[in-house]
């Protein structure tokens, strides 16, 4: 359970996040859209403590981000995929997948090889293990990026824009991914501008707008003409976006 | 030509003698300069406050003033501040540390923050430790930026020991100077000794880029 109480977050003098409630039970699919500049990075950025938090709590599995202490426990729950993948380039891409699980986790090498080859097939890549990252496409180096996150056996996996330095046909093999996860049970939080996707897979969309939540429905309530749409906002946003 | 002062067989081994000074006195200095330069880039790079503005402070005074001057004031000054027996050799040896020292520093700050922080932040959200990171990510990776500016740093240091011929040591240079003063013979002994600095420094570039290489494997780009 990742429980957000009245977060706030400011740079300076630009606040960022102005009191955000959310919380994400197990087994949840939740996507959260929003315009850029509304916070959503930002939010996620905080949830694993990548940000300090100006005012407000996130708590994770009783663990709260902002204590030192349990900063440690919160990461090794959550999981991020970058937008810009953010792969170690001086490492051999089984080598990305393998250093946390082996340095945090205390797996033995065998067993964190064994389970990143596992990674690896599933997303058809079980033939660059040895590849350095510059020799991969983007597309193929977002899947390592999933592996990479993965292989932490995280609770909670959080998408940062996964496909937005993506080209279609890289998003799509990316996407495929993604939607087979979000079938088998693991609790996914997803910032993305991909409408159809985030619909395909969401159990609920969470809309930002300027740093507050101005919607957080279910997923078939949030696309209805009387749910979601009925916000203004919301309706420019979708069509401007490409979906009507 | 060669008169009654003319070469020795005992020449050779005094050059040789010249040469295992400058060696000596080029890497230890080289080394303790990299170990100490490493820990100033660090202490520097991570922020520490006083020490770091301290050793910055002192590191921007041994970048931007003479070796020679440097070397006086560790080779007289010391012994005059603090009843001390300071002999040239150790002398050039503080002086050459310090002056590599503050280079390393440098080098060592802008090949850490030549990497790409981005991934620094990924590796945090994967909860390993500072260290680790230190250790896994950013070693391995400033290594390989920093190798090309180390070989350039390490063949100037090389050519700077000379200036301690000055102070008494007797290293390559000083051993050219004596046999010069002897034999008379300039355009035979400077070619000599320029060409043995000119070797250890090839020798410097070629192991340098060899490393380099090992060190950057990962650079590939986009070979199928």
């Amino acid at each position: 359970m990742i429980e957000i109480q009245n977060l706030h977050k400011d740079f300076g003098d630009l606040k960022v996040l102005k009191g955000v409630d959310l919380s994400i039970k197990p087994g949840e699919v939740v996507s959260i859209l929003g315009g850029s500049g509304s916070g959503k990075s930002t939010m996620m950025r905080c949830i694993n403590g990548l940000e300090s938090i100006t005012k407000g709590k996130i708590i994770v599995d009783d663990f709260d981000v902002s204590k030192s202490n349990d900063l440690r426990e919160v990461r090794k729950r959550c999981s991020t995929v970058f937008q810009q993948f953010d792969l170690y380039p001086h490492l051999r891409v089984i080598d990305n997948i393998t250093l946390a699980p082996i340095a945090v986790l205390g797996q033995s090498k065998e067993e964190a090889n064994d389970k990143a080859m596992e990674l690896l097939n599933s997303v058809a890549l079980g033939d660059r293990a040895s590849a350095y990252p510059s020799q991969l496409s983007g597309g193929q180096k977002q899947r390592i990026g999933i592996c990479r996150a993965l292989a932490m056996n995280p609770s909670y996996l959080l998408l940062d824009e996964v496909t937005s330095s993506l080209d279609p046909e890289m998003t799509a093999e990316v996407l495929d991914i993604l939607k087979i996860l979000s079938k088998q049970g693991i609790t996914m939080i997803s910032v993305t501008h991909e409408i159809e996707f985030a619909r395909e897979i969401s159990d609920r969309i969470v809309f930002l707008d300027e740093g507050r939540i101005l919607k957080d429905l279910p997923k078939d309530d949030f696309f209805s003409e009387s749910g979601g749409k009925s916000d203004p906002r919301i309706a420019r946003f979708l069509s401007k976006m490409g979906n009507v | 030509m060669y008169g009654s002062d003319g070469f020795t067989i005992y020449d050779i081994q005094l050059w040789a003698e010249g040469l295992s000074v400058t060696l000596s006195i080029f890497l230890i200095s080289s080394f303790l300069g990299l170990l100490l330069g490493c820990i100033v880039g660090l202490v520097r790079y991570y922020r520490v406050p006083i020490i770091g503005k301290i050793l910055m402070m002192i590191s921007e005074f041994l970048k931007n003033s003479p070796v020679l001057v440097q070397l006086f004031l560790v080779y007289f000054g010391v012994p005059a501040l603090i009843a001390f027996d300071m002999t040239p050799n150790l002398a050039a040896i503080i002086t050459l540390t310090g002056n590599t020292t503050a280079f390393i520093a440098v080098i060592v700050i802008s090949s850490i923050e030549a990497i790409d922080f981005k991934q620094l932040e990924a590796a945090r959200s994967f909860a390993l430790s500072e260290r680790l990171i230190l250790s896994k990510i950013i070693f391995p990776q400033s290594l390989a930026i920093a190798m090309p500016l180390l070989v350039g740093l390490a063949i100037n240091q090389l050519q700077v020991t000379s200036l301690i011929s000055v102070i008494g040591v007797i290293d390559l240079t000083r051993v050219g100077d004596i046999i010069n003063q002897r034999t008379f013979e300039p355009f035979l002994v400077w070619p000599i000794i320029g060409a043995t600095y000119f070797i250890m420094a090839k020798s410097i570039e070629r192991i340098g880029a060899r490393l380099e290489r090992r060190f950057s494997a990962y650079h590939i780009s986009n070979q199928i």
